[in-house]
Protein backbone atom coordinates (compact mmCIF):
# COMPACT_ATOMS: atom_id res chain seq x y z
CA UNK A 1 0.00 0.00 0.00
CA UNK A 2 2.69 2.51 1.20
CA UNK A 3 4.66 1.61 -2.35
CA UNK A 4 1.14 2.93 -4.00
CA UNK A 5 0.67 5.68 -1.78
CA UNK A 6 4.19 7.29 -2.29
CA UNK A 7 3.62 6.47 -6.63
CA UNK A 8 0.75 8.08 -6.79
CA UNK A 9 1.24 10.96 -4.69
CA UNK A 10 4.35 11.88 -7.07
CA UNK A 11 1.64 11.68 -9.63
CA UNK A 12 -0.64 14.15 -7.90
CA UNK A 13 -3.43 11.42 -7.72
CA UNK A 14 -3.66 11.84 -3.69
CA UNK A 15 -7.32 11.84 -4.29
CA UNK A 16 -7.43 9.22 -6.13
CA UNK A 17 -6.23 7.16 -3.56
CA UNK A 18 -8.07 8.52 -0.73
CA UNK A 19 -11.64 7.99 -2.96
CA UNK A 20 -10.42 4.32 -3.49
CA UNK A 21 -9.20 3.94 0.46
CA UNK A 22 -12.66 5.31 1.19
CA UNK A 23 -14.33 2.67 -1.16
CA UNK A 24 -12.31 -0.37 0.57
CA UNK A 25 -12.81 0.83 3.86
CA UNK A 26 -16.24 0.98 3.22
CA UNK A 27 -16.12 -2.43 1.44
CA UNK A 28 -14.44 -4.14 4.89
CA UNK A 29 -17.20 -2.54 6.87
CA UNK A 30 -19.88 -4.32 5.00
CA UNK A 31 -18.22 -7.38 4.68
CA UNK A 32 -16.42 -8.20 7.94
CA UNK A 33 -17.97 -8.66 10.77
CA UNK A 34 -17.30 -6.16 13.55
CA UNK A 35 -17.97 -9.27 16.16
CA UNK A 36 -18.57 -13.00 15.60
CA UNK A 37 -22.77 -12.30 16.71
CA UNK A 38 -23.50 -10.04 13.92
CA UNK A 39 -25.84 -9.70 11.02
CA UNK A 40 -22.79 -10.26 8.34
CA UNK A 41 -21.91 -14.07 10.37
CA UNK A 42 -25.75 -14.44 9.52
CA UNK A 43 -25.49 -13.65 5.96
CA UNK A 44 -22.33 -15.64 5.70
CA UNK A 45 -23.97 -18.44 7.26
CA UNK A 46 -27.12 -18.51 4.70
CA UNK A 47 -24.13 -18.16 1.34
CA UNK A 48 -22.61 -21.36 2.97
CA UNK A 49 -26.67 -23.47 3.63
CA UNK A 50 -27.25 -22.22 0.10
CA UNK A 51 -23.71 -24.07 -1.50
CA UNK A 52 -23.95 -26.90 0.77
CA UNK A 53 -27.46 -27.34 -0.20
CA UNK A 54 -26.94 -27.33 -3.88
CA UNK A 55 -24.05 -29.74 -2.85
CA UNK A 56 -26.58 -31.84 -1.88
CA UNK A 57 -28.45 -34.49 -3.30
CA UNK A 58 -31.52 -33.48 -5.58
CA UNK A 59 -34.99 -34.17 -4.02
CA UNK A 60 -33.41 -34.90 -0.88
CA UNK A 61 -34.28 -34.48 2.92
CA UNK A 62 -31.18 -33.09 4.08
CA UNK A 63 -31.27 -30.36 0.95
CA UNK A 64 -34.66 -29.05 1.97
CA UNK A 65 -33.32 -28.66 5.46
CA UNK A 66 -30.05 -27.16 4.70
CA UNK A 67 -31.80 -24.60 2.28
CA UNK A 68 -34.35 -23.85 5.00
CA UNK A 69 -31.94 -22.79 7.48
CA UNK A 70 -29.79 -21.05 4.46
CA UNK A 71 -33.55 -18.89 3.93
CA UNK A 72 -33.78 -18.60 7.61
CA UNK A 73 -30.33 -17.35 8.41
CA UNK A 74 -30.86 -14.90 5.51
CA UNK A 75 -34.58 -13.49 6.50
CA UNK A 76 -32.92 -13.16 10.17
CA UNK A 77 -29.51 -11.53 8.37
CA UNK A 78 -31.58 -8.83 6.43
CA UNK A 79 -34.10 -8.15 8.98
CA UNK A 80 -31.00 -7.24 11.69
CA UNK A 81 -29.02 -5.08 9.26
CA UNK A 82 -32.10 -3.17 8.07
CA UNK A 83 -33.54 -2.60 12.00
CA UNK A 84 -29.69 -1.09 12.50
CA UNK A 85 -30.24 2.27 11.62
CA UNK A 86 -34.52 2.18 10.23
CA UNK A 87 -34.78 4.31 7.16
CA UNK A 88 -38.71 4.99 6.68
CA UNK A 89 -40.60 5.25 4.02
CA UNK A 90 -41.82 9.06 3.65
CA UNK A 91 -44.94 9.50 5.66
CA UNK A 92 -45.49 6.00 7.22
CA UNK A 93 -44.19 4.41 9.83
CA UNK A 94 -42.33 1.12 7.93
CA UNK A 95 -39.28 1.47 7.21
CA UNK A 96 -37.73 0.15 4.34
CA UNK A 97 -35.58 -2.85 5.94
CA UNK A 98 -39.26 -4.48 6.89
CA UNK A 99 -40.37 -4.13 2.89
CA UNK A 100 -36.83 -5.86 2.00
CA UNK A 101 -37.15 -8.47 4.77
CA UNK A 102 -40.88 -8.71 3.99
CA UNK A 103 -39.82 -9.52 0.09
CA UNK A 104 -37.40 -12.48 0.98
CA UNK A 105 -39.84 -13.68 3.40
CA UNK A 106 -42.81 -14.11 0.88
CA UNK A 107 -40.64 -15.38 -1.73
CA UNK A 108 -39.18 -18.19 0.46
CA UNK A 109 -43.01 -18.94 1.31
CA UNK A 110 -43.63 -19.08 -2.29
CA UNK A 111 -40.74 -20.83 -3.36
CA UNK A 112 -42.37 -24.27 -3.68
CA UNK A 113 -44.18 -23.37 -6.89
CA UNK A 114 -42.06 -20.88 -8.77
CA UNK A 115 -44.16 -20.33 -11.53
CA UNK A 116 -46.55 -17.67 -12.79
CA UNK A 117 -48.95 -18.29 -9.86
CA UNK A 118 -46.12 -18.35 -7.24
CA UNK A 119 -44.62 -14.59 -8.77
CA UNK A 120 -48.00 -13.33 -8.58
CA UNK A 121 -48.86 -14.69 -5.31
CA UNK A 122 -45.21 -13.65 -3.73
CA UNK A 123 -45.80 -9.79 -4.96
CA UNK A 124 -49.31 -9.92 -3.94
CA UNK A 125 -49.11 -10.86 -0.23
CA UNK A 126 -45.75 -8.49 -0.08
CA UNK A 127 -47.34 -5.60 1.27
CA UNK A 128 -49.00 -7.68 3.76
CA UNK A 129 -46.43 -9.86 4.96
CA UNK A 130 -44.17 -7.01 5.36
CA UNK A 131 -46.80 -4.81 7.33
CA UNK A 132 -46.61 -8.13 10.03
CA UNK A 133 -42.84 -7.80 9.71
CA UNK A 134 -42.95 -4.19 11.01
CA UNK A 135 -45.67 -4.91 13.87
CA UNK A 136 -43.40 -7.86 14.67
CA UNK A 137 -40.85 -6.01 17.04
CA UNK A 138 -43.01 -3.25 18.73
CA UNK A 139 -44.56 -6.19 20.35
CA UNK A 140 -41.24 -7.19 21.95
CA UNK A 141 -38.84 -4.91 23.81
CA UNK A 142 -34.83 -4.65 24.88
CA UNK A 143 -32.32 -5.87 22.33
CA UNK A 144 -30.29 -8.92 21.85
CA UNK A 145 -30.39 -12.03 24.30
CA UNK A 146 -33.08 -10.19 27.20
CA UNK A 147 -36.39 -10.02 25.50
CA UNK A 148 -39.40 -9.23 27.22
CA UNK A 149 -43.30 -9.21 25.74
CA UNK A 150 -44.98 -6.19 25.82
CA UNK A 151 -48.22 -4.31 24.52
CA UNK A 152 -46.91 -1.24 22.30
CA UNK A 153 -48.34 1.81 23.62
CA UNK A 154 -51.81 3.31 22.35
CA UNK A 155 -50.61 5.32 19.63
CA UNK A 156 -48.07 2.92 17.98
CA UNK A 157 -51.12 0.53 18.59
CA UNK A 158 -52.80 2.97 16.26
CA UNK A 159 -50.45 3.34 13.56
CA UNK A 160 -49.49 -0.21 13.29
CA UNK A 161 -53.29 -1.43 12.90
CA UNK A 162 -53.63 1.26 10.22
CA UNK A 163 -50.55 0.23 8.81
CA UNK A 164 -51.74 -3.72 8.86
CA UNK A 165 -55.15 -2.42 7.43
CA UNK A 166 -53.37 -0.53 4.56
CA UNK A 167 -51.24 -3.18 3.15
CA UNK A 168 -53.88 -5.77 3.12
CA UNK A 169 -55.82 -3.44 0.60
CA UNK A 170 -53.11 -3.21 -1.21
CA UNK A 171 -52.70 -6.74 -1.37
CA UNK A 172 -56.13 -6.89 -2.23
CA UNK A 173 -55.64 -4.32 -5.06
CA UNK A 174 -52.65 -6.26 -6.37
CA UNK A 175 -54.72 -9.17 -6.41
CA UNK A 176 -57.70 -7.53 -8.20
CA UNK A 177 -55.69 -6.42 -10.90
CA UNK A 178 -54.39 -9.72 -11.45
CA UNK A 179 -57.86 -10.90 -11.85
CA UNK A 180 -59.38 -8.58 -14.03
CA UNK A 181 -55.67 -9.26 -16.38
CA UNK A 182 -57.17 -13.12 -16.47
CA UNK A 183 -60.87 -11.82 -17.33
CA UNK A 184 -58.99 -10.56 -20.27
CA UNK A 185 -56.82 -12.96 -21.19
CA UNK A 186 -60.00 -15.14 -21.05
CA UNK A 187 -61.83 -12.84 -23.23
CA UNK A 188 -59.48 -11.44 -25.51
CA UNK A 189 -61.73 -10.71 -28.70
CA UNK A 190 -64.06 -8.37 -26.02
CA UNK A 191 -61.47 -5.83 -27.14
CA UNK A 192 -62.21 -5.63 -30.77
CA UNK A 193 -62.98 -3.81 -33.04
CA UNK A 194 -59.83 -1.14 -32.59
CA UNK A 195 -61.11 1.59 -34.43
CA UNK A 196 -60.76 4.88 -32.28
CA UNK A 197 -62.65 7.17 -34.32
CA UNK A 198 -65.22 4.69 -34.95
CA UNK A 199 -65.62 3.32 -31.42
CA UNK A 200 -63.55 5.33 -29.44
CA UNK A 201 -63.93 4.17 -25.69
CA UNK A 202 -65.32 5.56 -22.69
CA UNK A 203 -63.87 3.69 -19.96
CA UNK A 204 -62.55 5.36 -17.19
CA UNK A 205 -61.91 2.40 -15.26
CA UNK A 206 -59.46 0.28 -16.69
CA UNK A 207 -56.37 1.17 -18.25
CA UNK A 208 -55.85 -0.80 -21.53
CA UNK A 209 -52.96 -1.22 -23.51
CA UNK A 210 -54.08 -1.61 -27.42
CA UNK A 211 -53.95 -5.67 -28.27
CA UNK A 212 -51.07 -6.04 -30.57
CA UNK A 213 -52.98 -7.37 -33.72
CA UNK A 214 -55.52 -5.38 -35.31
CA UNK A 215 -57.64 -8.13 -35.85
CA UNK A 216 -59.01 -10.26 -33.43
CA UNK A 217 -56.43 -13.23 -33.60
CA UNK A 218 -58.85 -16.16 -32.40
CA UNK A 219 -61.54 -15.35 -34.88
CA UNK A 220 -58.96 -15.55 -37.71
CA UNK A 221 -57.24 -18.47 -36.26
CA UNK A 222 -61.06 -20.31 -36.41
CA UNK A 223 -61.95 -18.69 -39.89
CA UNK A 224 -58.21 -20.61 -40.98
CA UNK A 225 -58.71 -23.61 -39.62
CA UNK A 226 -62.36 -23.81 -41.00
CA UNK A 227 -61.07 -23.19 -44.41
CA UNK A 228 -58.57 -26.21 -44.33
CA UNK A 229 -60.85 -27.97 -42.29
CA UNK A 230 -63.68 -27.33 -45.25
CA UNK A 231 -60.24 -27.96 -48.56
CA UNK A 232 -59.40 -30.86 -46.92
CA UNK A 233 -62.79 -32.23 -46.74
CA UNK A 234 -64.63 -31.51 -49.98
CA UNK A 235 -60.83 -31.08 -52.41
CA UNK A 236 -61.10 -33.47 -55.23
CA UNK A 237 -63.99 -35.32 -53.93
CA UNK A 238 -66.91 -36.98 -56.30
CA UNK A 239 -69.06 -34.13 -56.87
CA UNK A 240 -71.82 -35.67 -56.07
CA UNK A 241 -70.62 -36.13 -52.47
CA UNK A 242 -69.51 -32.71 -52.79
CA UNK A 243 -73.08 -31.14 -54.15
CA UNK A 244 -74.99 -33.14 -51.11
CA UNK A 245 -72.50 -31.52 -48.34
CA UNK A 246 -73.38 -28.38 -49.99
CA UNK A 247 -76.68 -29.02 -49.57
CA UNK A 248 -76.56 -29.86 -46.04
CA UNK A 249 -74.62 -27.05 -45.23
CA UNK A 250 -76.97 -24.76 -46.64
CA UNK A 251 -79.85 -26.04 -44.28
CA UNK A 252 -78.10 -26.02 -41.08
CA UNK A 253 -76.01 -23.07 -42.01
CA UNK A 254 -72.67 -24.49 -39.97
CA UNK A 255 -70.61 -26.11 -41.84
CA UNK A 256 -72.27 -29.61 -40.90
CA UNK A 257 -70.76 -29.34 -37.40
CA UNK A 258 -67.36 -28.48 -38.40
CA UNK A 259 -67.12 -25.29 -36.64
CA UNK A 260 -68.46 -26.29 -33.29
CA UNK A 261 -65.65 -28.79 -33.79
CA UNK A 262 -63.10 -26.67 -34.55
CA UNK A 263 -63.63 -23.74 -32.05
CA UNK A 264 -63.89 -26.37 -29.29
CA UNK A 265 -60.40 -27.88 -30.45
CA UNK A 266 -58.74 -24.70 -31.38
CA UNK A 267 -60.19 -22.26 -28.53
CA UNK A 268 -60.06 -24.90 -25.66
CA UNK A 269 -57.67 -22.99 -23.50
CA UNK A 270 -60.12 -19.86 -23.78
CA UNK A 271 -63.58 -19.19 -22.02
CA UNK A 272 -64.45 -16.89 -24.69
CA UNK A 273 -65.05 -19.94 -26.55
CA UNK A 274 -68.55 -20.21 -25.96
CA UNK A 275 -68.98 -16.84 -27.95
CA UNK A 276 -67.72 -17.57 -31.03
CA UNK A 277 -69.82 -18.74 -33.64
CA UNK A 278 -69.28 -20.55 -37.30
CA UNK A 279 -71.74 -19.71 -40.29
CA UNK A 280 -72.04 -20.58 -44.04
CA UNK A 281 -73.44 -19.92 -46.69
CA UNK A 282 -74.16 -21.65 -49.68
CA UNK A 283 -75.02 -20.13 -53.08
CA UNK A 284 -74.48 -20.02 -56.72
CA UNK A 285 -72.21 -18.02 -58.45
CA UNK A 286 -73.93 -17.09 -61.09
CA UNK A 287 -77.39 -18.53 -61.17
CA UNK A 288 -77.65 -19.57 -64.59
CA UNK A 289 -75.04 -21.87 -63.89
CA UNK A 290 -76.23 -24.36 -61.24
CA UNK A 291 -72.51 -25.96 -61.57
CA UNK A 292 -70.76 -24.01 -60.31
CA UNK A 293 -70.63 -23.06 -55.75
CA UNK A 294 -69.71 -20.32 -53.58
CA UNK A 295 -69.31 -21.11 -50.06
CA UNK A 296 -69.28 -18.72 -47.94
CA UNK A 297 -67.36 -18.97 -43.89
CA UNK A 298 -68.35 -16.86 -41.23
CA UNK A 299 -66.74 -16.61 -37.90
CA UNK A 300 -69.37 -14.82 -35.48
CA UNK A 301 -68.38 -13.01 -32.31
CA UNK A 302 -71.02 -12.68 -29.92
CA UNK A 303 -69.76 -11.18 -26.86
CA UNK A 304 -69.37 -7.75 -25.90
CA UNK A 305 -67.29 -5.31 -28.26
CA UNK A 306 -66.42 -2.24 -29.06
CA UNK A 307 -69.14 -1.67 -32.06
CA UNK A 308 -72.52 -2.40 -30.47
CA UNK A 309 -73.59 -4.84 -33.47
CA UNK A 310 -70.43 -6.52 -32.74
CA UNK A 311 -68.14 -8.00 -35.28
CA UNK A 312 -67.55 -10.76 -37.85
CA UNK A 313 -64.75 -12.57 -40.22
CA UNK A 314 -65.65 -13.63 -43.38
CA UNK A 315 -63.97 -15.52 -46.24
CA UNK A 316 -65.40 -16.86 -49.69
CA UNK A 317 -64.55 -20.10 -51.46
CA UNK A 318 -65.72 -21.50 -55.06
CA UNK A 319 -66.37 -24.72 -55.94
CA UNK A 320 -65.99 -25.95 -59.52
CA UNK A 321 -66.54 -29.16 -60.70
CA UNK A 322 -63.89 -30.80 -63.10
CA UNK A 323 -63.18 -33.86 -64.86
CA UNK A 324 -60.87 -36.56 -64.06
CA UNK A 325 -59.54 -39.42 -65.51
CA UNK A 326 -58.65 -42.42 -63.62
CA UNK A 327 -56.35 -45.42 -64.77
CA UNK A 328 -57.69 -48.49 -63.74
CA UNK A 329 -55.46 -51.68 -64.41
CA UNK A 330 -57.31 -53.79 -67.03
CA UNK A 331 -59.91 -51.71 -68.27
CA UNK A 332 -59.93 -48.43 -70.16
CA UNK A 333 -59.73 -45.20 -68.14
CA UNK A 334 -62.52 -44.33 -66.35
CA UNK A 335 -64.08 -40.11 -66.20
CA UNK A 336 -65.18 -39.14 -63.40
CA UNK A 337 -66.06 -35.53 -62.11
CA UNK A 338 -64.23 -34.31 -58.96
CA UNK A 339 -64.59 -30.75 -57.15
CA UNK A 340 -62.02 -28.03 -57.24
CA UNK A 341 -61.90 -25.86 -53.89
CA UNK A 342 -60.52 -22.29 -53.94
CA UNK A 343 -60.68 -19.86 -51.16
CA UNK A 344 -58.91 -16.49 -50.60
CA UNK A 345 -55.75 -16.28 -49.15
CA UNK A 346 -55.34 -15.60 -45.61
CA UNK A 347 -54.53 -11.96 -45.90
CA UNK A 348 -57.94 -11.30 -47.51
CA UNK A 349 -60.29 -12.21 -44.66
CA UNK A 350 -62.69 -9.68 -44.49
CA UNK A 351 -63.01 -8.17 -40.54
CA UNK A 352 -66.14 -6.33 -40.43
CA UNK A 353 -67.65 -4.19 -37.37
CA UNK A 354 -71.60 -4.70 -37.76
CA UNK A 355 -74.25 -7.63 -37.91
CA UNK A 356 -74.45 -10.00 -40.48
CA UNK A 357 -76.29 -10.39 -43.09
CA UNK A 358 -79.97 -10.91 -42.08
CA UNK A 359 -80.44 -14.07 -44.23
CA UNK A 360 -77.76 -15.77 -41.95
CA UNK A 361 -79.50 -15.16 -38.56
CA UNK A 362 -81.05 -17.46 -36.65
CA UNK A 363 -84.68 -17.02 -35.82
CA UNK B 1 -37.57 -21.22 -14.76
CA UNK B 2 -38.44 -17.91 -15.30
CA UNK B 3 -40.85 -17.58 -17.82
CA UNK B 4 -42.66 -15.05 -16.84
CA UNK B 5 -43.40 -11.85 -18.99
CA UNK B 6 -45.13 -8.81 -16.50
CA UNK B 7 -45.26 -6.58 -19.67
CA UNK B 8 -47.28 -9.06 -21.52
CA UNK B 9 -49.59 -10.03 -18.16
CA UNK B 10 -50.38 -6.92 -17.45
CA UNK B 11 -52.44 -5.25 -20.57
CA UNK B 12 -55.25 -4.34 -18.92
CA UNK B 13 -55.03 -2.82 -14.94
CA UNK B 14 -57.80 -1.93 -13.51
CA UNK B 15 -56.69 1.57 -12.60
CA UNK B 16 -59.98 3.80 -12.61
CA UNK B 17 -61.62 0.73 -10.02
CA UNK B 18 -58.24 1.32 -7.82
CA UNK B 19 -58.85 5.23 -7.92
CA UNK B 20 -62.49 4.66 -7.04
CA UNK B 21 -62.16 2.94 -4.15
CA UNK B 22 -59.56 5.21 -2.92
CA UNK B 23 -61.77 7.81 -3.61
CA UNK B 24 -64.73 5.96 -1.89
CA UNK B 25 -62.33 5.63 1.42
CA UNK B 26 -61.24 9.10 1.10
CA UNK B 27 -64.80 10.30 1.23
CA UNK B 28 -66.31 7.62 3.91
CA UNK B 29 -63.68 8.69 6.95
CA UNK B 30 -64.24 12.24 7.58
CA UNK B 31 -67.63 11.43 7.37
CA UNK B 32 -67.40 8.52 9.59
CA UNK B 33 -65.37 10.03 11.98
CA UNK B 34 -67.10 12.98 12.83
CA UNK B 35 -69.71 10.91 13.26
CA UNK B 36 -67.68 8.92 15.97
CA UNK B 37 -66.67 11.85 17.76
CA UNK B 38 -69.31 13.55 17.71
CA UNK B 39 -72.13 10.83 19.25
CA UNK B 40 -69.77 8.68 21.26
CA UNK B 41 -67.57 11.10 22.86
CA UNK B 42 -64.40 9.89 21.51
CA UNK B 43 -61.07 12.24 21.11
CA UNK B 44 -60.28 13.19 17.69
CA UNK B 45 -57.61 11.44 16.69
CA UNK B 46 -59.40 8.10 18.22
CA UNK B 47 -62.47 8.65 16.26
CA UNK B 48 -60.38 9.15 12.74
CA UNK B 49 -57.84 6.27 14.08
CA UNK B 50 -61.46 4.34 14.22
CA UNK B 51 -63.30 6.03 10.89
CA UNK B 52 -60.30 4.68 8.86
CA UNK B 53 -59.38 1.19 10.01
CA UNK B 54 -62.98 0.42 9.61
CA UNK B 55 -63.25 1.81 6.23
CA UNK B 56 -60.28 0.93 5.28
CA UNK B 57 -60.45 -3.26 6.83
CA UNK B 58 -63.97 -3.58 5.57
CA UNK B 59 -62.76 -2.61 2.30
CA UNK B 60 -60.32 -5.35 1.94
CA UNK B 61 -63.02 -7.78 3.60
CA UNK B 62 -65.14 -6.94 0.91
CA UNK B 63 -62.27 -7.48 -2.08
CA UNK B 64 -62.11 -10.99 -0.24
CA UNK B 65 -65.48 -11.78 -0.77
CA UNK B 66 -65.41 -10.78 -4.38
CA UNK B 67 -62.22 -12.93 -5.21
CA UNK B 68 -63.95 -15.37 -2.94
CA UNK B 69 -66.42 -15.50 -5.59
CA UNK B 70 -65.35 -14.55 -8.16
CA UNK B 71 -64.24 -18.30 -9.53
CA UNK B 72 -67.88 -19.38 -8.97
CA UNK B 73 -70.42 -20.39 -11.18
CA UNK B 74 -72.27 -17.45 -9.87
CA UNK B 75 -70.33 -15.39 -10.74
CA UNK B 76 -69.30 -16.61 -13.83
CA UNK B 77 -72.76 -16.39 -15.26
CA UNK B 78 -71.97 -12.36 -14.90
CA UNK B 79 -68.58 -11.86 -15.79
CA UNK B 80 -69.40 -11.03 -19.52
CA UNK B 81 -71.72 -8.26 -18.60
CA UNK B 82 -69.21 -7.15 -15.99
CA UNK B 83 -66.69 -6.91 -18.76
CA UNK B 84 -68.85 -5.01 -21.13
CA UNK B 85 -69.24 -2.44 -18.12
CA UNK B 86 -65.89 -2.01 -17.29
CA UNK B 87 -64.84 -2.17 -21.22
CA UNK B 88 -67.49 0.03 -22.60
CA UNK B 89 -69.59 0.98 -19.83
CA UNK B 90 -73.11 -0.73 -20.94
CA UNK B 91 -75.43 -2.47 -19.08
CA UNK B 92 -78.03 -4.42 -20.18
CA UNK B 93 -81.58 -4.42 -18.45
CA UNK B 94 -81.81 -7.75 -16.85
CA UNK B 95 -78.81 -6.69 -14.63
CA UNK B 96 -80.27 -3.26 -13.35
CA UNK B 97 -82.22 -5.42 -10.73
CA UNK B 98 -79.98 -7.15 -9.54
CA UNK B 99 -77.18 -4.38 -9.01
CA UNK B 100 -79.70 -2.61 -6.72
CA UNK B 101 -79.84 -5.72 -4.80
CA UNK B 102 -76.32 -6.00 -4.54
CA UNK B 103 -75.85 -2.48 -3.22
CA UNK B 104 -78.65 -3.65 -0.94
CA UNK B 105 -76.83 -6.44 0.60
CA UNK B 106 -73.47 -4.83 0.20
CA UNK B 107 -75.13 -1.92 2.63
CA UNK B 108 -76.27 -4.08 4.85
CA UNK B 109 -73.20 -6.62 5.39
CA UNK B 110 -70.88 -3.53 5.45
CA UNK B 111 -72.68 -2.34 8.21
CA UNK B 112 -72.30 -5.56 10.66
CA UNK B 113 -68.98 -5.98 9.47
CA UNK B 114 -68.12 -2.35 10.30
CA UNK B 115 -69.80 -2.95 13.61
CA UNK B 116 -68.08 -6.15 14.72
CA UNK B 117 -64.97 -4.38 13.30
CA UNK B 118 -65.80 -1.55 15.48
CA UNK B 119 -66.25 -3.56 18.75
CA UNK B 120 -62.74 -5.16 18.00
CA UNK B 121 -60.71 -1.99 17.84
CA UNK B 122 -62.33 -1.09 20.82
CA UNK B 123 -61.19 -3.87 22.48
CA UNK B 124 -57.36 -3.86 20.58
CA UNK B 125 -56.97 -0.41 22.33
CA UNK B 126 -57.88 -1.15 25.63
CA UNK B 127 -55.03 -2.04 28.01
CA UNK B 128 -55.44 -5.61 29.65
CA UNK B 129 -56.21 -3.95 33.43
CA UNK B 130 -57.45 -0.83 32.79
CA UNK B 131 -61.78 -0.67 32.78
CA UNK B 132 -63.00 -0.66 28.54
CA UNK B 133 -63.03 2.74 27.36
CA UNK B 134 -67.06 4.17 28.03
CA UNK B 135 -68.26 4.70 24.27
CA UNK B 136 -71.65 6.19 25.49
CA UNK B 137 -70.52 8.57 28.73
CA UNK B 138 -73.37 10.72 26.91
CA UNK B 139 -75.90 8.34 29.30
CA UNK B 140 -72.93 8.26 31.54
CA UNK B 141 -76.27 9.79 34.17
CA UNK B 142 -78.50 6.74 33.85
CA UNK B 143 -75.96 4.38 33.29
CA UNK B 144 -75.06 4.53 36.83
CA UNK B 145 -77.77 3.31 38.01
CA UNK B 146 -78.66 0.48 35.68
CA UNK B 147 -76.77 -3.29 36.29
CA UNK B 148 -74.21 -3.83 34.41
CA UNK B 149 -75.85 -6.66 31.87
CA UNK B 150 -77.96 -3.23 30.73
CA UNK B 151 -75.15 -1.14 30.41
CA UNK B 152 -73.55 -3.32 27.92
CA UNK B 153 -76.65 -4.05 25.59
CA UNK B 154 -77.21 0.07 26.02
CA UNK B 155 -73.68 0.35 24.83
CA UNK B 156 -73.93 -2.00 21.99
CA UNK B 157 -77.28 -0.22 20.90
CA UNK B 158 -75.71 2.94 21.10
CA UNK B 159 -72.59 1.55 18.98
CA UNK B 160 -74.79 -0.12 16.85
CA UNK B 161 -76.99 3.20 16.38
CA UNK B 162 -73.81 5.04 15.48
CA UNK B 163 -72.51 2.40 13.18
CA UNK B 164 -75.79 3.04 11.31
CA UNK B 165 -75.65 6.60 10.98
CA UNK B 166 -72.45 6.79 9.71
CA UNK B 167 -72.41 3.83 7.23
CA UNK B 168 -75.78 5.31 5.81
CA UNK B 169 -73.97 8.54 5.33
CA UNK B 170 -70.83 7.51 4.00
CA UNK B 171 -72.99 5.36 1.84
CA UNK B 172 -75.05 8.40 0.32
CA UNK B 173 -71.51 10.01 -0.41
CA UNK B 174 -70.38 7.11 -2.47
CA UNK B 175 -73.80 6.55 -3.99
CA UNK B 176 -73.77 10.50 -5.14
CA UNK B 177 -70.42 9.59 -6.72
CA UNK B 178 -71.16 7.39 -8.30
CA UNK B 179 -74.45 9.37 -9.55
CA UNK B 180 -72.13 12.22 -10.53
CA UNK B 181 -70.38 9.83 -12.74
CA UNK B 182 -73.39 8.34 -13.90
CA UNK B 183 -74.69 11.39 -15.11
CA UNK B 184 -70.83 12.79 -16.11
CA UNK B 185 -70.24 9.71 -18.90
CA UNK B 186 -74.11 10.06 -20.10
CA UNK B 187 -75.34 7.21 -19.44
CA UNK B 188 -78.88 7.84 -18.53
Amino acid sequence: MGVIKETLSLLGLTVLFDFFKGIIERVKYIFIPPKAFSWQTLIYLSLFSWLMSSLADQGSAIRDIIAFFGWMFLIAGTSWYTTDKPLYIPGTVMPIGAVITGGIVSIFAFQQDFDETGIVRTVIFWPTISAIITAIPEFFEGSGTDVKRQLPKLEDRQSIIVLIGCCILLSCWLNLSIVVDDWFKQYPSAQYPIDQEKFPRTNDLLTTLEPENKTPQNGVLVLNKLQSAVETSLEGRNWSEVERWLKRARQNRNANGLGQKIINIHLAGFEEKELWEVKTDVDNIDPKDINSYRLDLFVVWKGPSASKNRYYLKNSCQLEPIAESIDIIGSQPERITVAEIECLPASRISYIAGKLPQRLIDN
Amino acid sequence: MLEYDLFDSLRVFPSGIILFDFLFILVATPIEAVILNQRLKFDKRTSAFYAISMNVFSNAIGWMIFFALEPTVFFGGYKLEVINYLLYNRLSNQVRGGIVLAAFITFFATLMVKFALLRILIISLSEPGEKKPQPSEENSGTVARRSLRDKRTLQSTSLFTTTLIANSLSYSAITLIVLFRWFALGNV
